[in-house]
């Protein structure tokens, strides 16, 4: 979007062409690749809820207030091999999960599904 | 970069399954695709790290997209795309260099953008996740994640977590690292108006004047006669004009003992002193009743140590070296004449009161003086002595080498004479004295656990009472006519050189012999009953009843058992009570302050001797009535005898 220069540490209230809504704080704007870093929600300790949005579908948006960058750079450091780690179990978690989802089933079939599975072992026939 | 050939012309195939891979932007990522994930990972990882790449005033913040899409990796992410579908899967990978297409994994379509209307949200037919899910950036409106670490703290906190779900070992599960941690304790406080205790505090104080008849109440309550009389299980009061001052002086001689110090642990803390000086003391220590040989505790003591011994003795019984002069003197005789006095708790063993004192003596006893093997039990002052060194006597006798063989048979022969007699204190007495007179070897020397003067007694738990004791053990009954072990019995601690003599046998050192065998060689050997060098028996304060199968304590016992064992010619080997019963002989009346407990580790022997003759109480009880007494006091006592 031409003209709007997004400062990190911005509080915005966004309204998205799908029709979101929501707010949050920029952590980061890339130009280049038109994706805006929010934060979501307060910022409450190590997690936070991260949204990429693509500027482009912003509808609109005001500017709130003005707060420091949300980002300590000084802590920011990954760990590659544990990220790799989370996301294998993560796979591991979901394949193990995907034995309880129906395939070809009804949203509410799946509801009922789960919410049986939770006192008995219900076993999904394919 | 892997994505050099990135760009090939939509229309290319690949094998993954693509949702959007017709449309225009779906081309970009294919090759990444293909190439495999390790390219995935690697984009990832250069373009986290080569966030400069971009250059320009805008690194920085790429930079920061760049890091915030590696912080999402193997994070469950929810895609929307432009014509509505969200799709949900776990992060996998985007194209750092380009316009930043997503991989997603094991995504599952959560509402499909392309149906109409309601259709697509209550119709929603679930598919199977996809494996790899490729979007490009066209497609892509917003990447929503929650609960993202973004910063390392964040990652850590993330990465236990993760783990402790996946896997929950024991140790997480048991925090067992809280374990070691004491605990505060605090003084429990009713609730406040909790109606229904009200009398908490009275009830248990002023014990003595307590209005609160359990009797009374259980009748009343549940119709319950009782026939309860307490002096079947108690020595009866003499209630009468004198009630006031008897009972005066038992709370002096009370507070006295209370008063007492005490090295030892449990009963220092009941005390309310403190005697942790060194902190290796953890609960277990303070509270288990096991025992584990710790030295501080109820140890034995070795030979240098019979003076403490002697003082606990002392402490426990009072000075009671008169009674043993008052000893049967015609025990002493006899085994003067024996030579061996085997204890008469052979004799005794025969006929019952021989094994008080054989208990009485092992009781008491339990070192050994360095002689063979001693008998070493303390004879307690009381009564008991004259069993313990009776059986000590036997026990010296069977054990002990060295001392007059003869002893021991002189000792059988004691027995029987001496049977009647039982007061197995007395004889035991007797029999100190006659060691202490320094007879000659033949009297194994009573081991001289300082009888009552020393806290032999408390020896007599424990010490695993070296050869002597074990010996004699067994022997005692069987009189085997070691040696006299001269079981110096310590005559609050003083006779022992007369013992050393005797006490060949005695095996001084032998710890705690309590056996009884080292009692009846004490007996036979006896010249004096103290026996200077006995390892004192240890009185144990923490000794509780009897446990016949307190084996584990003792070395077995290096005195053979065919020779200890079977003296049944020679002295009913069932009478081997003695050994086991530490129990007070009949004579003694409720209050003996029989404190030997029957902790007579050393017993293992006996114990181990008994086997083959049979159960060990099975026998006729020779003793009668005796027998019922032995268990009797529960030697707790530790008091003295008034």
């Amino acid at each position: 979007m031409e003209g709007e220069e997004f400062a990190v540490g911005c509080f915005l209230s966004i309204k998205t062409t799908l029709g979101d809504e929501f707010e949050g704080q920029i952590i980061s704007f890339d130009r280049l690749s038109n994706i805006l870093v929010l934060q979501e929600g307060l910022e409450s300790g190590p997690r936070r809820n991260i949204r990429l949005l693509k500027a482009n579908y912003i509808k609109e948006f005001s500017l709130l207030r003005q707060d420091e960058d949300p980002l300590d750079v000084k802590k920011c450091f990954l760990d590659l091999t544990s990220l790799q780690a989370r996301e294998d179990s993560a796979i591991r978690q979901a394949e193990a999960d995907s034995e309880r989802f129906g395939v070809g089933v009804t949203s509410e079939a799946q509801t009922l599904f789960d919410a049986l599975s939770k006192t008995e072992s219900c076993v999904a026939a394919f | 970069m892997n994505i050099p050939q990135a760009l090939l012309p939509k229309s290319s195939s690949n094998g993954f399954a693509r949702r959007r891979g017709d449309r225009e932007g779906g081309a970009r990522l294919e090759s990444k695709v293909q190439s495999g994930k390790s390219n995935q990972g690697r984009i990832q990882a250069t373009g986290s790290l080569s966030g400069g790449k971009t250059g320009g005033y805008e690194s920085s913040s790429r930079d920061r997209l760049v890091y915030m899409t590696t912080c999402l990796i193997g994070h469950m992410v929810e895609v929307h795309l432009k014509n509505g579908s969200i799709y949900s899967g776990i992060f996998h990978a985007t194209d750092a260099e380009k316009d930043f297409g997503i991989v997603l994994k094991m995504a599952r379509l959560v509402k499909d953008g392309t149906l109409q209307g309601n259709k697509a949200v209550t119709e929603f037919i679930s598919k199977a996740p996809t494996k790899i899910l490729i979007i490009p950036a066209k497609e892509l409106v917003q990447v929503i994640a929650k609960d993202v670490a973004v910063t390392s703290d964040g990652f850590a906190s993330e990465l236990q977590h993760e783990k402790q779900q996946e896997v929950l070992i024991d140790s997480v599960i048991s925090q067992s690292r809280h374990v070691g941690l004491e605990r505060e304790l605090e003084p429990w406080v009713p609730d406040e108006d909790y109606p229904q205790c009200p009398e908490l505090e009275n009830i248990f104080s002023g014990s003595w004047n307590r209005n609160w008849d359990q009797f009374e109440t259980n009748q009343k309550l549940f119709g319950v006669k009782s026939t309860f009389n307490e002096e079947l299980y108690t020595t009866k009061l003499e209630r009468g004009p004198q009630t006031r001052e008897l009972e005066k002086e038992a709370m002096r001689i009370a507070r006295e003992i209370e008063g007492e110090e005490t090295r030892d642990l449990h009963l220092a803390e009941e005390r309310g002193l403190d005697l942790h000086d060194n902190f290796d003391i953890d609960e277990e220590m303070r509270y288990s009743s096991v025992y584990r040989g710790r030295g501080f505790d109820d140890s034995g003591y070795e030979e240098e140590e019979d003076i403490l011994l002697d003082s606990q003795n002392i402490e426990t019984f009072g000075d009671s070296s008169d009674s043993l002069s008052r000893g049967p003197v015609d025990l002493t005789s006899l085994q003067r004449n024996e030579g061996v006095r085997m204890s008469s708790s052979t004799s005794f063993v025969d006929e019952a009161p021989s094994s008080k004192a054989a208990i009485g003596a092992d009781l008491n006893h339990t070192d050994f003086n360095d002689e063979a093997k001693q008998l070493a039990s303390e004879i307690p002052s009381e009564s008991f002595s004259v069993s313990d060194s009776e059986s000590r006597i036997q026990d010296n006798l069977l054990g002990e080498h060295g001392g007059s063989k003869d002893a021991k048979e002189s000792t059988e022969k004691l027995s029987p004479s001496e049977d009647p007699q039982l007061s197995n204190s007395i004889d035991s007495q007797s029999l100190l004295i006659d060691k202490l007179d320094g007879s000659d070897k033949a009297v194994p020397s009573l081991n001289s656990t300082t009888h009552a003067q020393s806290s032999s007694l408390s020896k007599v738990s424990e010490k695993p009472s070296a050869s002597g004791d074990l010996a004699e053990g067994p022997a005692s009954s069987k009189v085997t006519g070691e040696t006299p072990s001269v079981n110096t019995r310590g005559q609050p601690g003083s006779s022992k050189p007369s013992n050393s003599d005797c006490v060949a046998v005695s095996s001084a050192s032998s710890g705690p012999g309590l056996s009884p065998s080292s009692s009846m060689g004490s007996l036979s050997s006896e010249k004096s009953t103290l026996n200077p060098h006995a390892k004192e028996f240890k009185l144990n304060p923490n000794a509780k009843s009897f446990t016949p199968s307190q084996t584990s304590v003792r070395p077995p016992s290096p005195v053979s058992d065919g020779s200890f064992y079977y003296q049944t010619p020679v002295s009913p080997v069932p009478h081997m009570h003695m050994p086991v019963n530490f129990g007070i002989g009949p004579s003694f009346p409720g209050h003996q302050p029989v404190v030997f407990n029957p902790q007579v580790a050393p017993m293992q022997s006996p114990q181990a001797y008994f086997h083959p003759t049979g159960p060990q109480y099975g026998q006729p009880m020779l003793l009668g009535q005796r027998q019922v007494m032995y268990y009797q006091p529960d030697m707790q006592y530790k008091g003295r005898d008034y």
